[in-house]
């Protein structure tokens, strides 16, 4: 199939309040974003150190209903759904028959149904999956376009929550939302994100996008609150070790090469793939994902090639930054899953700089 | 600024004597953002004009510095080992990179004077 290619960037509701607070734009499969506001390594510090506010409305959103919803996804996804209890939500996986992702993401139960939050880049791909897939008394909407979403990173959003609405923050607990008003302007509250730290994931109608943005804003102030853009959310997602669609998966990767394990629910339920995941849980598994840290100073960058103790080539970088948090220069990859050995070397320009394989999170995750 | 001279490749140079200092432009680090690590040339390395001979990488990309003199390296800038954000604070004084002896007078001429380089960058950004 082909693509046209004079395709439309896409904005959200938010963008003339980027350009207008100097944002540097990207374009990000097919959306105009923000990358960067002030400096990409001081939002993602300022994010660790005190909180920073992302538009990330860019993210799909399907809502999925009607009597059969429940069956439906759980017969697509490898996370059980029975699982999820009342305003709550869950990290996901949807995979095919060859237990290859087609997505990750995270889903919440709604009091009508469910609504999966998916990657940009995936979401029409999704949505077509989901109605080729698709059963009597089920209803799949794509609201993408009518929700704005934005997120709230860092130890003071509670603070900020806490300033600009009703809700018992506190007993708002992690991986957990409400439905509120935030002066006048209806939104879920979600306590969730992709930062390895506390915080909120706010979504609302397109048209409140911009005041809710504007409460949110002001009332950080005073909690040091800046903005983030694409830049600082790539970093401090590799910090906190979550795999990003595109890099560290894709439609040729299993959840159990990329150490998602835990995701995958095969003793609780029957699903598309997971005949092959049983067999891969019991054969020799080829690569596994890793994180390693930089003992030669150097950014290993996407594709670069990463090498065994003995200098054999045995896998590839997926992502790789400097991690201002740490000062140091982290990345993730792919090698052979035999390989057992902390040393690696990676080649940057044409020479091998050492580094070491070490556990994710490469950071202290601070969610609650 | 007026006796710096510029690249296509967004570098500048400033010629004292025999002696030329490179760095890259204002421009420059700002189209590369945060910049997080320089990879600079050895001492005693001779460069030829237009060859890469050090790299700037930001939290972007990574950018390869071209030579704008042919010459011999006497100097590099060794507070960038431990601050490569001197880059960003101070394109054309701190964030200095590497400094040459000049090897052939005559390549200075094909160099850009401040406001013919201004020009091109308008264009390029354009």
């Amino acid at each position: 199939m082909k693509e046209e290619t004079n395709l439309q960037l896409k904005r959200t509701p938010l963008y003339p309040l980027h350009k207008k607070n100097y944002a540097k734009m990207v374009i990000f499969f097919n959306w105009e974003m923000p990358i960067e506001y002030e400096g990409i390594l001081r939002e993602a510090k300022n994010t660790r150190t005190h909180c920073t506010l992302f538009d990330v409305s860019h993210m799909g959103k399907i809502e999925i209903k009607g009597k059969k919803s429940l069956k439906f996804i759980q017969y697509l996804t490898t996370n059980n759904i029975e699982r999820i209890k009342a305003f709550s939500l869950q990290y996901n996986l949807f995979i095919n028959e060859e237990a290859t992702i087609i997505d990750d993401f995270m889903i919440y139960k709604l009091e009508d149904g469910f609504l999966c939050v998916v990657n940009a880049s995936n979401k029409d791909k999704v949505f077509r999956w989901l109605n080729s897939n698709k059963i009597d008394g089920v209803e799949i909407e794509d609201k993408s376009d009518d929700m704005a979403l934005l997120s709230l990173q860092g130890p003071h959003s509670e603070a900020v929550i806490k300033k600009i609405s009703s809700i018992n923050v506190k007993r708002l607990k992690y991986m957990h939302f409400i439905y509120s008003k935030i002066d006048g302007v209806r939104c879920i509250i979600s306590r969730s994100g992709y930062t390895g730290e506390d915080g909120f994931e706010l979504y609302c109608s397109s048209k409140d996008a911009f005041n809710l943005w504007e409460l949110i804003t002001n009332g950080g102030k005073e909690y040091f609150l800046s903005f983030g853009g694409l830049g600082a959310r790539d970093i401090l997602r590799i910090e906190a070790g979550y795999p990003l669609y595109g890099h560290e998966i894709n439609e040729s990767i299993n959840p159990i090469e990329a150490s998602l394990r835990w995701v995958v629910k095969e003793r609780e339920k029957d699903f598309m793939g997971r005949e092959k995941i049983l067999k891969i849980m019991n054969s020799f598994l080829s690569k596994k994902r890793i994180g390693f840290i930089m003992e030669d100073k150097g950014i290993a960058r996407q594709d670069y090639c990463i090498y065994s103790k003995d200098k054999k080539n045995i896998g590839k970088v997926t992502s790789g930054t400097y991690s201002p948090n740490l000062n140091k220069f982290i990345g993730m990859g792919y090698i052979d899953g035999s390989y057992s050995d902390k040393q690696v070397y990676i080649e940057i320009r044409k020479k091998l700089y050492r580094a070491k394989i070490e556990s994710f999170p490469f950071i202290n995750i601070r969610t609650r | 600024m007026a006796d710096i001279k510029f690249t296509k490749t967004h570098e500048w140079v400033k010629i004292e004597n025999s002696i030329a200092i490179v760095g890259i432009t204002d421009y420059a680090q700002s189209e590369l953002g945060d910049i997080v690590f320089v990879e600079l040339p050895s001492l005693g390395n001779k460069i030829a004009k237009n060859m890469p001979c050090a790299t700037v990488e930001s939290t972007k990309a990574a950018s390869e510095v071209y030579a704008p003199l042919s010459g011999e390296v006497i100097e590099i800038n060794s507070e960038l080992n431990n601050n490569p954000q001197l880059i960003n604070e101070s394109p054309y004084d701190k964030g200095w990179l590497f400094k040459i002896k000049i090897a052939n007078r005559e390549e200075i001429s094909q160099l850009m004077d401040k406001d013919i380089y201004k020009e091109f960058v308008e264009k390029e950004s354009r």
